[in-house]
């Protein structure tokens, strides 16, 4: 464990680190707490952040420059992904209005 | 450059599929013809030509050899191709079987070629994968496709309802797939899965313990484990019947092929998934849900598409049972698991193919009640349905029985305890699956039809039927031929 | 949709059960869990002088950095710099993810989801990934919360109930698995080596072809040649999304007949 009089002074890796950890629990938080498509969506993105946030500073902290390609490719992907999300959320409010998923109930169970 | 100009020979498969994909989009957009299900042909040929392609490597490889592309980010090997060959002829006959289905239920969208297709590069992208941008890119361009295709039924409320209830859970699954990968990169510096094999001795073993688990978590969702499986029973209910086929029978396949790579060969073997990694340990309770949670469910429904999905849940987690067995070690774990996920890709196929037949215009017939008497009036769909049904509950005669019999046989060869215990779980449920699978056969052959039944024919139906029925049998009468495949 | 909220906790329990798995591996590890591993870079000093908790006096006897790097002075004087450049932009990036998952109004969420990004493109610059760092910018700033903004003003709908776990207990609970989970991730990552601390660090090595490490030279490098596959593989997935998102959202035209009545068959 770090020595907590430093901190706050010395950032290194492990900041980066728990910071990354933060956002994909908020991330996490999101997708459990909010019922808006939209929302769930954009916590999603959350999760993806951290993720590459984490890949960086591991590529930082390796030397290793293939992070950051990965890092390129996981935003290219997350981009299409939400182009798909939002078309998908286009085509059920032109037919029902609202896009609340815990009113979405017409497959039962 | 650390890749050789042959590489591009070794991935003709994919490289046959993204064209074939290509060439469809480019067709639907210059297409002038009132039928867009006319394009069905081009999509056929391009999965037939793949599965070609896989099938003339496969015969290229020496059993055993393995050559890596492109800097370690593709294997070639001999399993690979079996799968690549198998994914292909799924892919083609998940073209064939849509015509019918679209003029039937008026949805004739032609994307949903080109989309098949190019989703099918990222499933044989999993079937090769060595490196962890490979697996997530072919995750990722499979379950784009998929999420698009069970949209695609536009006017349809619970097509789109089905899709974003998938697309939801498969972008959640995707954070965590991501933010393993990133721990495991973390803890041993590479993202190639060669490496990462080489380095996991002197990793970060919390690291890559925590990131293993977040992947399988993640990989979890992809094959619909319990509980991580609430998702499938909409989405399979929801979307159109042909993607519902290629849903269940192609992208678990695709998915268990990528855990293959990932558990089973780079992260497995000399019982390193218990001692060090762990995975296993999670892997194993997963499977034992699994099985009994897909079984139970499943006998209350009385919706044929819903009781095929949580039966094919119920086979994710013997899937499972045969990943642990050959992440421990099993000698025959991987030819098994092969086996199997030949035997239940094509069975599947065929058990949608047959629900997609018997529905009619403005009726789905998807009530097991709505199938009563279908054995006097089409004695044909009605035994293919039998046989798929049969060897989907694990009967002797089907290809069915033997993929359960290698699969925990080889999972007796891996000689665990835990993994004894889930076996006997799994050949209990095996017995209690008959159960409901054989209500259906009831309802087809001991109960008078209620009503007239208009199917919706097509020579893609009935070939595609035809052609699982008698794999299925064929891989019940031979079964050391198949399981050869598996290398 | 119950079923969302139980998987998600689900998942959260399970991730949870595999860190306590995990701690227990690591306990028998074979290997130090600080232990170095790959090419360490070449900038790193040893670490008994760097050690987190020593004095300033301490630090600066760290024997010859790295060629190119800058003096000690000259790190003392941007430290302070850097360290309050990472606090800042951590806490701008928290608080814009707390406002998405909080703010009932959908353009406040997207705004504090553009400040999170600004703030991690900062961040990628702080860790050296410059050419990230504006692709960051330019993809996920100007596309992707461009494209959230259009939708947004399509539907124009506020939330009416922006919390789904109806009841105090479940958002308790799911408060607390939320936490828990920061709790443990934290815990196995804050014993990764951070002894080398960011603020003390100049720019790593350059490449082999001399480029500085993580300009947009290195990384194209990297991305043409390790990466090649996966680069042009990922002009696939784009395909699908653009054709498919087109698919799905393009208007429904009159001569087309409602398939609704179909998907009602069976029940």
């Amino acid at each position: 464990m770090p020595n907590l009089s430093t901190v706050f002074s010395d950032v290194g890796y492990a900041h980066f680190l728990v910071l990354g950890a933060v956002l994909f629990a908020i991330g996490v938080g999101g997708v459990l707490l909010r019922r808006n498509a939209l929302i769930i969506m954009m916590s999603i993105e959350l999760m993806l952040n951290a993720g590459n946030l984490t890949i960086l500073t591991f590529a930082r902290m390796h030397g290793d420059l293939g992070g950051h390609s990965f890092a390129m490719i996981v935003m290219a992907v997350a981009a299409a992904e939400v182009a798909v999300g939002l078309a998908i959320v286009v085509a059920i409010f032109r037919g029902r209005r609202h896009v609340d998923v815990d009113r979405m109930n017409l497959l039962k169970h | 450059m650390n890749f050789a100009t042959g590489d591009a020979l070794y991935i003709a498969p994919i490289l046959i599929l993204a064209l074939a994909g290509l060439l469809l989009v480019l067709a639907e957009a210059f297409y002038t013809g009132k039928d867009r299900t006319a394009l069905a042909g081009l999509a056929v040929a391009g999965g037939v030509a793949a599965a070609v392609a896989s099938i003339a490597l496969y015969r290229h490889m020496d059993p055993g050899t393995h050559r890596y592309l492109y800097g370690e980010m593709l294997v070639a090997d001999r399993t690979g191709y079996a799968l690549s060959a198998l994914l292909s002829v799924v892919i083609a006959l998940a073209a064939l079987v849509a015509p019918a289905h679209m003029r039937a239920h008026d949805w004739a969208i032609g994307e949903y070629f080109g989309i098949l297709l190019l989703a099918g590069t990222g499933m044989l992208m999993l079937a090769h994968a060595s490196h962890l941008a490979t697996v997530f890119l072919g995750v990722e361009t499979m379950s784009i496709g998929v999420y698009v295709m069970t949209a695609l039924r536009r006017r349809s409320r619970r097509g789109n309802e089905a899709a974003m209830k998938y697309f939801l859970m498969g972008a959640f699954a995707t954070g965590f797939l991501l933010y393993g990968m990133a721990l495991v990169y973390g803890a041993t510096g590479t993202t190639s899965l060669v490496a990462v094999r080489e380095r996991l001795a002197s990793g970060n073993l919390a690291l890559l313990t925590v990131g293993t688990f977040m992947m399988v978590a993640a990989f979890a969702f992809k094959v619909a484990a319990v509980p991580f499986h609430m998702w499938a029973p909409d989405a399979y209910e929801g979307a159109p019947t042909p993607v519902t086929a290629f849903m269940a029978a192609a992208v678990k396949v695709a998915a268990v092929a990528a855990m293959i790579r990932v558990f089973g060969q780079f992260l497995g073997g000399e019982k390193l998934p218990y001692g060090t990694l762990g995975w296993a340990s999670p892997m194993v309770v997963l499977a034992a849900i699994t099985i009994t949670v897909g079984n139970i469910a499943a006998i209350r429904q009385d919706n044929v598409k819903r009781m095929l999905a949580y039966s094919s849940i119920s086979h994710g987690g013997v899937l499972l049972v045969g990943l642990c067995a050959m992440g421990l070690g099993s000698p025959s774990g991987q030819s098994a698991l092969v086996y199997y996920l030949i035997a239940y890709a094509l069975t599947t196929m065929g058990a949608f193919a047959v629900v997609s037949y018997v529905g009619s215009k403005q009726n789905e017939r998807l009530g097991i009640d709505d199938w009563a008497g279908l054995a006097s009036k089409h004695p044909a769909a009605a035994l293919a349905m039998t046989v798929c049904l049969l060897s989907l509950g694990g009967m002797p005669p089907t290809g069915g029985f033997f993929a359960k019999w290698y699969v925990f046989k080889s999972a007796m060869d891996a000689q665990d305890q835990q993994l004894l215990w889930v076996t006997i779980i799994g050949v209990v449920n095996s017995a209690v699956s008959i159960f409901y699978y054989l209500k259906l056969v009831t309802a087809m052959y001991f109960k008078d039809a209620t009503g007239e039944f208009t199917p919706s024919r097509s020579a893609g139906l009935t070939f595609t039927m035809a052609l699982c029925a008698v794999v299925v049998l064929a891989m019940g009468l031979f079964p050391t031929t198949w399981l050869g495949f598996g290398g | 949709m119950t079923a969302r909220v139980l998987t998600a906790i689900l998942a959260v329990l399970f991730v949870v059960l595999a860190f306590d798995a995990g701690a227990a591996h690591a306990q028998g590890a074979v290997a130090p869990v600080d232990a170095k591993v790959g090419p360490a870079p070449d900038f790193d000093p040893p670490r008994s002088a760097t050690t987190a908790g020593k004095t300033v006096s301490k630090r600066d006897s760290v024997a010859s950095p790295a060629p190119g790097a800058p003096t000690n002075a000259a790190a003392k004087r941007t430290k302070g710099g850097m360290v309050f450049a990472f606090w800042g932009f951590a806490a701008l990036t928290v608080l814009g993810s707390l406002f998405v998952i909080t703010r009932r109004n959908l353009i406040t969420a997207v705004m504090g989801m553009v400040g999170t990004f600004f703030a991690l493109a900062a961040l990628y610059m702080l860790l050296y990934a410059h050419f990230l760092a504006i692709i960051q910018m330019l993809v996920y700033a100007g596309a992707i919360m461009v494209l959230f903004v259009f939708v947004i003003m399509i539907l124009n709908k506020p939330e009416d109930e922006p919390f789904a776990l109806s009841g105090r207990v479940g958002k308790v609970l799911a408060g607390l698995a939320t936490t828990y989970l920061v709790f443990r991730i934290g815990s196995v990552l804050i014993d990764v080596p951070s002894h080398v601390t960011i603020a003390q660090n100049a720019a790593p090595a350059k490449t082999a072809a001399g480029d500085d490490w993580g300009s947009t030279a290195a990384v194209g490098m990297n991305l043409f040649n390790d990466y090649l596959f996966p680069f042009e593989a990922v002009s696939l997935t784009l395909l699908i999304a653009v054709v498919g998102a087109i698919a799905i959202a393009r208007p429904l035209k009159d001569d087309e007949p409602a398939a609704e009545a179909a998907t009602t068959g069976g029940h």
